[in-house]
């Protein structure tokens, strides 16, 4: 493996492996506060309209919603082995972890596609076929943060899933450059998981009783 | 971190996951929210801590890790303590299309 | 026959590519005073308009929806292109890396596409006014901003959310580069006050900004799909629009005044040849001032149908945020108390930053009180209010420091009586401006009209008597400071007799700031009766 070389604004390797961890992590901090602005306003309008909106929440699939978080959950375990053995020296093991990584990561979009799908069939979809006359106006409100929630997070997946893929492809050739690439993205997939543990209870388990 | 540790993690991570769907079928009220939310935050915990190596890390990481959910607090908890004392009579829906 | 020039970080590589490709944060200021520099000039021109119209009573420039998409510019261009920019990116970037002992930020790549975001967001919302505009106010208000407004509302939201990422990354720079980078001996209570304030300043932009973002998309989505997010009509609160802005954009402001204050933390101690009284103090009411600014952007709602409970929290939060402000005005006058004072330009500047700002924050305090802003909401006492601070307050600071720092960044200096004349010029100007708004306001006159009743006239022709001065004074730094750069006088390194590590090199830089990284081993501020002692070891 090729030596790891130091930028020149670094002292030490140590320095700059501490500075770009705390880069991500700063990235990570807004988006925190990227995703946590849409839930802000959703718990807003969770008080506000009160009963009506934890009623539209029944009408997500809670059981394809529990299975991608399964999905997703395990694409993490996967990438934290890949991390793991990647630190470890190892080239083959990390590639396959990697590999199970993005795989899991694109049935995860299948499934949601999946569910939008339905969604467009039972009229479900803002701006495009919502049934207002059916469901309500405050049921429209709850689906428009389902639909811009769950396509924002599914963007950052796929955005994520690139990244894996081609930090597959780098250590498998050997292009990786050593240092500290694989843990940062491990660190960004992982924070793409945290957000849809937050988002799943928020849009599923709501309104599932009485 | 071990191969041990994290599939430990993952495998408290599934049962968490059978938790929380199985606790919102149970009627408990208002309490479901914050059982589904508790139980979320531990799986996030279990994600930080582990996967993503807070428990190892410097005190310095851990803050730039809090920050961010911190502030996320602060927003939430402000804005809807307007929410919650609104006194304003709401129109019903269907008179005001 | 001149002795050949040494290397700097101007000269050292040339060609335009050597520029526009540049990851030397020096260069890249250069740049980004390139670009506040013209949106500056767009904004003043639609702020020339605005007071042109206002002279008289009657529209004489155009329908009242041309005057609607004049003041939206103004306000977007002013707040997103140029003040929220204007310190952290230029002086900012210029001397972080200096004043901590580094050679660049963290992540010079990074700050190059900080850059080019700008630019990038600048041009598209340039597009949408130069298109026809928006008319919605910079605000953005729902539902008029989604379902009646005419315009280019979508193009001039995406500018503002691609250049909003370009202040995320600014931000994360600054704060990694301040955490990680240091000098040896460099520790956090030795760093000059103007540190303190950019890594303040850049907490609010990394927290504050993703709000912004989100903000829009959903602003944007409800524009572009015609889905009722924030429509009563279709459901929606129009309030809950008003708390997602504000979040973001109260903190914005002190987006726009911490990095001032840490000019003047900076420029008073230099010219009262005295340390700065109470640092701890000073640095600490820096961190406080981003903290509770997070806490108090209900203030701009209090009329909007927030609840009373809501309203009564925001108040008394609207209260506290000043004081760490007051502290530091007073601890920048005891600085000042038997000092060596000296009345070059950046301390002429720094005078009018503290009385004018004391001003606008004292009128803050009166807006903090319900009963008083249920009267005087979205008149022109709120106008002169923020353009006090805005103005009177960051604009002042940006001088300040430009004065200041511009021996370093050009190694020219430039015609001292120049440049105090063109301060005093544009304080008076800026009083005859924007005090007449405070009476304005207070008799009634709401901001926003286009036209009013005739006896607020005599008030408006002060104010525009005041802007046209002001606009001199604004005008006459292009002029000498463009003389100095083609035949000032060379600079020494430290011109000023100030203490901080950017004073130890030369004047330019050469492009890795230090021959040798240097070893701090005291304090800023030091000066033995007016005399500096550099923090450094061979100083």
């Amino acid at each position: 493996m090729a030596e790891e070389t130091l930028g020149f604004q670094y002292s030490t390797l140590q320095q700059e492996r501490e500075t770009v961890t705390l880069g991500m992590w700063a990235f990570l901090a807004t988006e925190v506060l990227f995703f946590g602005a849409l839930i802000a306003a959703y718990f807003s309008y969770r008080i506000w309209f009160g009963a009506e909106f934890i009623a539209a929440a029944k009408m997500t699939k809670v059981a394809l919603g529990t299975a991608n978080t399964a999905v997703l959950l395990t694409s993490s375990a996967c990438m934290a082995m890949a991390v793991t053995t990647h630190e470890a020296g190892s080239r083959r093991a990390p590639v396959l972890w990697l590999t199970a990584t993005a795989l899991l990561g694109l049935s995860f979009v299948v499934i949601k596609g999946t569910e939008w799908f339905l969604e467009y069939q039972e009229h479900l979809v803002p701006a495009l076929n919502f049934d207002l006359a059916r469901h309500g106006g405050v049921a429209e409100i709850f689906f428009i943060f389902y639909f811009c929630a769950t396509g924002l997070h599914a963007l950052h997946l796929l955005i994520g899933i690139c990244l894996v893929c081609w930090l597959a492809f780098a250590i498998g050739t050997g292009r990786l450059k050593p240092g500290s690439t694989t843990r940062l993205i491990g660190l960004y997939w992982h924070f793409v998981d945290i957000v849809w543990i937050f988002l799943f209870p928020l849009i599923y388990l709501a309104g599932r009783n009485g | 971190m071990s191969a041990g540790t994290i599939c430990r993690c993952w495998l408290a991570l599934l049962i968490l996951l059978a938790l929380t769907t199985g606790s919102a079928f149970i009627p408990l009220g208002t309490a479901n929210l914050f059982v589904s939310l508790g139980i979320a935050v531990t799986k996030a915990l279990i994600v930080l801590l582990f996967f993503m190596e807070l428990k190892t890390s410097s005190a310095l990481v851990r803050v730039f890790a809090a920050a961010g959910f911190f502030w996320l607090m602060i927003m939430i908890a402000l804005t809807t303590a307007d929410y919650t004392h609104r006194t304003d009579q709401r129109v019903p829906l269907d008179q005001v299309r | 026959m001149h002795a050949p020039r040494s290397q700097n970080y101007l000269n050292a590589t040339v060609g335009i590519r050597s520029w526009l490709l540049t990851t030397d944060h020096k260069r890249i200021a250069l740049l980004y005073f390139a670009g506040i520099t013209f949106f500056f000039l767009i904004g003043g021109i639609a702020a020339t308009l605005i007071r042109l119209e206002l002279i008289t009573p009657q529209p004489d420039l155009g329908s009242p929806d041309f005057y609607n998409r004049l003041f939206t510019m103004h306000g977007i261009i002013m707040v997103w292109f140029f003040l929220i920019p204007s310190i952290p990116t230029t002086m900012g970037n210029f001397m972080i890396p200096l004043m901590i002992g580094a050679r660049d930020l963290a992540f010079p790549r990074l700050n190059l596409l900080s850059w080019y975001l700008y630019i990038a967001g600048g041009l598209i919302t340039i597009a949408a006014l130069l298109l026809g505009g928006v008319d919605t106010g910079w605000t953005f208000y729902e539902p008029y901003s989604t379902f009646y407004a005419t315009g280019y509302l979508i193009l001039a939201v995406f500018g503002i959310f691609v250049a909003g990422f370009s202040s995320i990354l600014t931000g994360l720079n600054f704060i990694v580069t301040v955490h990680k980078l240091r000098a040896p001996g460099m520790t956090w209570y030795r760093l000059p006050v103007f540190v303190w304030s950019t890594y303040a300043t850049s907490l609010i932009l990394v927290l504050a900004t993703p709000v912004l973002a989100m903000t829009l998309l959903m602003l944007l989505a409800e524009r572009v799909l015609h889905v009722g997010i924030f429509s009563p009509q279709l459901g929606g609160d129009p309030l809950l629009f008003q708390h997602m802005f504000w979040f973001y954009s109260h903190p914005a402001v002190y987006i726009m005044i911490l990095p001032s204050m840490g000019v003047i933390s900076e420029v008073v101690p230099c010219f009262s040849g005295k340390p700065l009284f109470g640092y701890y103090f000073v640095v600490w009411c820096s961190i406080a001032i981003a903290a509770i600014g997070f806490l108090v952007w209900g203030h701009h709602m209090f009329v909007a149908g927030m609840s009373l409970y809501a309203s009564l929290a925001f108040s008394f939060l609207s209260y506290l945020v000043a004081v760490p402000s007051a502290i530091k005005v007073f601890n920048w006058v005891a600085t000042m108390h038997e000092g060596w004072i000296r009345f070059d330009a950046p301390m002429l500047y720094a005078f009018g930053f503290i009385g004018l700002f004391t001003i606008g924050g004292l009128t803050g305090l009166m807006l903090a009180a319900l009963a008083v802003d249920v009267h005087v909401t979205d008149t022109y006492f709120v106008v002169a209010h923020f353009h006090y601070i805005m103005v009177g307050g960051a604009v002042m600071g940006f001088f300040a420091g430009l004065h200041y720092w511009w021996p370093k960044i050009s190694g020219r200096l430039y015609p001292d009586y120049w440049a105090r004349f063109a301060a005093i010029l544009a304080f008076f100007g800026f009083n005859l401006t924007f005090f007449p708004q405070f009476i304005l306001g207070y008799l009634g006159m709401p901001r926003r009209y286009q036209s009013y009743p005739p006896e607020f006239q005599i008030w408006n022709v002060l104010s525009s008597a005041g802007a046209s001065i002001l606009a001199v004074g604004y005008a006459l730094p292009l002029f000498y400071l463009a003389w100095s750069i083609l035949k000032g006088p060379r600079a020494s390194a430290d011109p000023w007799g100030a203490t901080g590590l950017e004073w130890t090199t030369s004047s330019p830089p050469p492009t890795e700031n230090f021959p040798k990284i240097p070893t701090v081993i005291r304090p800023p501020y030091q000066y033995d009766q007016g005399v500096p002692c550099v923090q450094s070891k061979d100083g």
